[in-house]
């Protein structure tokens, strides 16, 4: 009550000047706090982060494999009903008239919980109406979601807490003290200096204000406290905040409320043990992959920077041939062939294989793909040869089989967008990869990859950093203006939430790694770093500024790499390599 | 004429996970496409080439119009690729327009931050109009026949219909700072007859400090040098700067003008107004009736529906009942109100002056520099601005032979020696320009053989 007793006579100076105040306050801030509207300096993340690990240390490297023997009838939450729940998604987008206002409202304060709960206010910062004005066309429907709104059929609240999380909020909500996990020593973190900013760090978007900042607080903690108890293999814990996930997240506005909502998902899964496979076939992935292409800057930065690297290399040469590891919907050649097709001296012979999984229906959709470039080559008079290589793996690849011709003839370029990590699952594979890819003798070789770590040894540690990397990215999306291209993004990027967290093995693909991290294994199997020129950074600076629709994407050079990604934190990473020692090939 | 995929996406039975949301369905398949629809049009005829420049500036003008990001970021990919800034002429032609693409985008609503971005990373969107010197000014306009055309076919036009005065008050309305006058000045000195001229009066307009060719000189400045140059000649010049402003069609100009040869016409006076390149600055669309008086929506509907200030200011010059009007201006149609169909009309005739300066000015040169900037400020006014902004409103000559027309004028027609000293002029020049006389003895500078600049003469019907 004192948090209400706070709202109710408010600071003066707290509220005329809060905008400045965020602003000064930025860089000191824990981002993912920030991220989810709290101002925690990373000093004190770092004596928590210091706690965890000693934590660890005594608790020794837990085996989080084996848990598939709990009993999985305790289910309150079903993760495997996805089209519930993507009904639920869609119902937020698209309220039925119809929709019970009883629903709509939020949720009444638990006794259950004997702590505080969570009102919602609007604050209206002077400036906001100008930015309104600005931006005419944002839609104020799609400001819907910030609304606390209840998710039909999600909303079971468990009350089976135990006793160590009830004692959590008691302490919480007295003296302000937060604990990073049930088990570890508190540390105390300046909350009651917060100021009441909305949850987003976008000044264009209207600030919201939740003020359940508590709970938003207290969902981070479930989060890495239940990541926590999984990795300790203590599931009963595990079970108890899964549910109280569930809870608090529906009291989080916007992109915080999705990203745990995802997450809780993925670890209610592994819980479980019931869901192995994310429910959803290749197809349906080019699908939302589509809808991420169009929904935000990530994939079109990732094939313009790649194909500037392409462009350049095949400058002067008659014929060349690209080798795509990530044919999908082949979204990233017409403005290569378009481009090849204008370029002086007129356009070379191109030459694609396009690689990518069988279809599940078994139809030939790397064909299909083909015949619809073969037709814009026609159109554009390029002359055009294709061929699409199913594959389970890219490992399963030889360079025989790709009927390359001598360099001299034909100049080859690989490309791989976002797929390389997936092949860090399977032991040996990457290297297989890399020395056929030598083999193909290509002029050049891009790369484009997640730039985050998912792939550490400890699941907590791939749980935190995927928390904060797809918090980033959720945040990302919430100015973008089209509600069903947003939401089909969030469940592309759903997916991968779900594999880096549910899945563990060879189904565990998403194993994203730093671009340090690529630099250096691709450095040791043979390859050096082509620089994309300055030309590439204008270029997508440009590109990007000119529909990226908010201005916090930035684009990065890291030596001779682009990065794009959203504030401060880098997302995408586009590099360029050659081959060390690039030889005639002999056939 | 924008080309997305013929087949939609996926077929709905393929996703059976969102076949009971009907609804999100429909507009999926209205919104998505496997990739980009790129311009596959037949019409895009051989590749490489102006036309195929000109169908992707068209395409991404056409994207962004309609605010579809993926296919204009796809095309600018595409042009920023192609058309080079110092590459041939059409790529440097298609970069302008690219150029001023970016910069209309950057205006609309939807990505205002894009100027500040673009600054963070240093692309200069800025077109740096270069301020000559009086000297620079007269070389640069001599480097090739655009303004000398209608600076020698006006001049010997004027110089005939001027015969046997002894006074001749000439106004100038040009954008080229006056630098048609001293060769004017020359040629009255050395007309042979009689009576001797006793004065030479300049009135010029002060209104083109904003349109390039810009000048370092103020018009003080630039009418002591006139009137100094005039005195070598033996002849007294009179000079005069009138605070005007094409924004309200010279409409306080005319006035101020009209008054003053009440007052102070001698007899004897010839009275010459000379338009170069300048009236197309004045608003052509018509004006919606201001004043929505009683009577006015039944009794006049048609003078309100086609009067302009363009229209206003020839009636007004006609009522000064001038000795002789010459109106030279470039010759394209850069008035539509739609975007693509100015941007195709400007492509195809401003693609003249890039591909003529390789013939006058070598690669990297400063005054490449300069000329190809006031190109592209033109390009960008044309395609990039709307309403007061855009001031680039050439219209080709038929329209303006009918304008005059309606203001009661006939035309004058050049003689032999008017097309003599064209043709002397054009002698100077690369063997790409041509004159061409056309209906009614008008005269048009042509490239190639497509028309650049007209030159008409008029006096009162």
């Amino acid at each position: 009550m004192k948090r209400d007793h706070h709202h109710l006579n408010p600071n003066p100076d707290t509220t005329t000047s809060g905008k400045v105040k965020l602003e000064e306050q930025d860089g000191g801030m824990d981002e993912l706090l920030a991220v989810l509207g709290y101002k925690v300096r990373t000093s004190d993340m770092a004596q928590v982060a210091q706690k965890l690990e000693q934590l660890e240390e005594v608790m020794g490297n837990v085996q989080v494999d084996g848990m598939s023997h709990v009993a999985t009838d305790t289910v309150h939450y079903n993760p495997s009903d996805l089209s519930t729940w993507v009904e639920s998604m869609l119902s937020e987008f698209n309220p039925p008239t119809s929709f019970d206002p009883v629903l709509a409202t939020p949720p009444p304060p638990s006794s259950g919980m004997g702590s505080s709960f969570s009102t919602i206010t609007s604050v209206d910062f002077n400036d906001s109406q100008k930015q309104q004005l600005n931006t005419p066309f944002f839609d104020e429907s799609s400001y819907s979601d910030y609304e606390l709104k209840a998710i039909p059929g999600k909303a079971v609240y468990s009350n089976t807490l135990d006793s160590s999380s009830s004692s959590n909020h008691n302490e919480t909500s007295s003296n302000k003290r937060l604990k990073p996990s049930s088990g570890s020593n508190s540390e105390t973190y300046p909350t009651t200096s917060m100021a009441p900013f909305g949850i987003s760090p976008d000044p264009t978007r209207p600030v919201v204000l939740v003020d359940s900042q508590e709970n938003g607080i207290r969902l981070v903690h479930a989060l890495l406290a239940c990541a926590e108890a999984v990795q300790e293999n203590n599931l009963t814990v595990a079970q108890a905040l899964v549910n109280q996930i569930s809870y608090l997240a529906i009291s989080q506005a916007g992109a915080m409320r999705k990203v745990a909502t995802h997450f809780a998902r993925a670890l209610a899964s592994r819980i479980y043990g019931c869901c192995p496979e994310y429910p959803l076939d290749h197809s349906l992935s080019d699908f939302l992959q589509m809808h991420f292409y169009e929904t935000c800057p990530y994939l079109k930065f990732a094939h313009f920077t790649a194909n500037q690297a392409i462009l350049e290399a095949f400058e002067g040469k008659k014929r060349v041939h690209v080798i795509d590891f990530s044919m999908n919907q082949g979204m990233q050649w017409p403005a290569l062939m378009q481009a090849l097709a204008l370029r002086p001296g007129g356009p070379p012979t191109f030459r694609l294989t396009g690689i990518g999984p069988p279809a599940p229906d078994n139809s030939d959709q790397l064909q299909e793909v083909g015949w619809k470039l073969a037709r814009l080559a026609e159109t554009i008079h390029v002359k055009f040869e294709y061929r699409g290589f199913v594959a389970n793996s890219l490992a399963d690849l030889d360079a025989s089989m790709l009927n390359l011709r001598p360099s001299e003839v034909e100049s080859v370029a690989v490309n791989s967008v976002f797929e390389l990590h997936k092949l860090l699952a399977r032991p040996g594979a990457i290297e297989k990869v890399l020395s056929v890819v030598k083999q193909m003798n290509p002029e050049i070789v891009t790369v484009v990859e997640q730039e985050a770590n998912h792939n550490g040894p400890l699941f907590l540690d791939r749980f935190t950093e995927s928390l904060h990397y797809y918090s980033t990215l959720f945040d990302s999306l919430e100015g973008s203006v089209n509600g069903q291209d947003k939401l089909m993004s969030e469940m592309y990027l759903g997916k991968q939430i779900y594999n880096v967290v549910a899945c563990e093995g060879v189904d565990r693909v998403e194993r994203h790694e730093t671009l340090t991290q690529w630099r250096t294994r691709l450095g040791s199997s043979g390859f050096v770093p082509a620089h994309l020129g300055s030309n590439a950074f204008k270029q997508a600076s440009t590109l990007l500024a000119l529909f990226a629709g908010g201005d916090g994407y930035r684009v990065e050079e890291n030596n001779g790499c682009l990065m794009l990604g959203w504030h401060t934190r880098p997302l995408i990473a586009t590099s360029a390599w050659k081959l060390a020692n690039k030889t005639a090939m002999t056939h | 004429m924008m080309q997305f995929s013929e087949t939609p996406l996926q077929p709905i039975h393929q996703i059976p996970l969102f076949s009971s949301t009907s609804s999100m369905n429909k507009n999926q398949i209205n919104r998505s496409r496997p990739w980009p629809g790129f311009p596959t049009s037949k019409g895009l005829g051989s590749f490489g080439d102006a036309n195929c420049m000109e169908q992707l500036l068209v395409h991404c003008a056409n994207a962004i119009e309609s605010n579809d990001a993926t296919l204009a970021q796809q095309i600018l990919w595409v042009l920023n690729n192609i058309a080079p800034p110092d590459g041939d002429s059409n790529q440097r032609l298609a970069c302008a327009f690219l150029r001023a693409l970016i910069v209309r985008a950057a205006k609309s609503g939807t990505c205002n931050k894009l100027l500040a971005a673009m600054a963070n990373a240093h692309c200069n969107l800025a077109v740096d109009n270069h301020k000559f010197s009086v000297i620079e000014l007269a070389s640069f306009v001599d480097l090739t026949p655009w303004h000398r055309f209608g600076f020698t076919a006006a001049n010997a036009a004027i110089l005939e219909a001027v015969e046997g005065y002894s006074v001749i008050h000439i106004v100038d309305l040009s954008l080229t700072h006056c630098m048609q006058i001293p060769t004017l000045i020359e040629a009255i000195a050395n007309r042979v007859e009689v009576p001797p001229l006793l004065k030479l009066k300049l009135t010029i307009a002060g209104a083109t400090e904003d349109i390039p060719p810009m000048l370092d000189l103020s018009y003080e400045e630039l009418g002591a040098k006139l009137v100094n140059f005039a005195r070598s000649r033996n002849i007294i010049l009179e000079f005069r700067v009138l605070p005007s402003s094409y924004t309200d069609g010279f409409a306080s100009f005319m006035e101020q003008l009209r008054v003053q040869h009440l007052v102070y016409a001698e007899s004897g006076e010839a009275l010459v107004v000379n338009c170069h390149m300048m009236l197309h600055y004045i608003p052509e669309e018509t004006l919606s009736s201001p004043i929505p008086s009683a009577d006015s929506n039944t009794l006049c509907p048609f003078e309100s529906s086609t009067s302009s200030l363009r229209t206003m200011f020839l009636k007004a010059l006609r009522e000064l009942d001038p000795t002789i009007v010459v109106l030279v201006d470039e010759d394209a149609d850069l008035t539509s109100n739609n975007l693509v169909c100015r941007l195709r009309s400007a492509f195809n005739y401003l693609w003249i002056p890039y591909d003529t300066v390789d013939t006058f000015l070598p690669r990297g040169s400063k005054q490449r520099q300069w000329y190809e900037a006031d190109i592209c400020w033109k390009i960008e006014n044309v395609i990039a601005y709307e309403g007061m902004q855009r001031v680039e409103r050439l219209e080709p000559k038929s329209r303006w032979v009918q304008r005059m027309r309606n203001a009661n004028f006939r035309g004058l027609g050049f003689g032999e020696e008017a097309v003599a000293e064209v043709k002397g002029m054009l002698d100077e020049h690369a063997a790409g320009w041509g004159l061409k006389k056309e209906e009614e003895d008008h005269l048009v500078l042509t490239w190639k053989g497509h028309n650049v600049v007209f030159a008409t003469a008029w006096a009162p019907a």
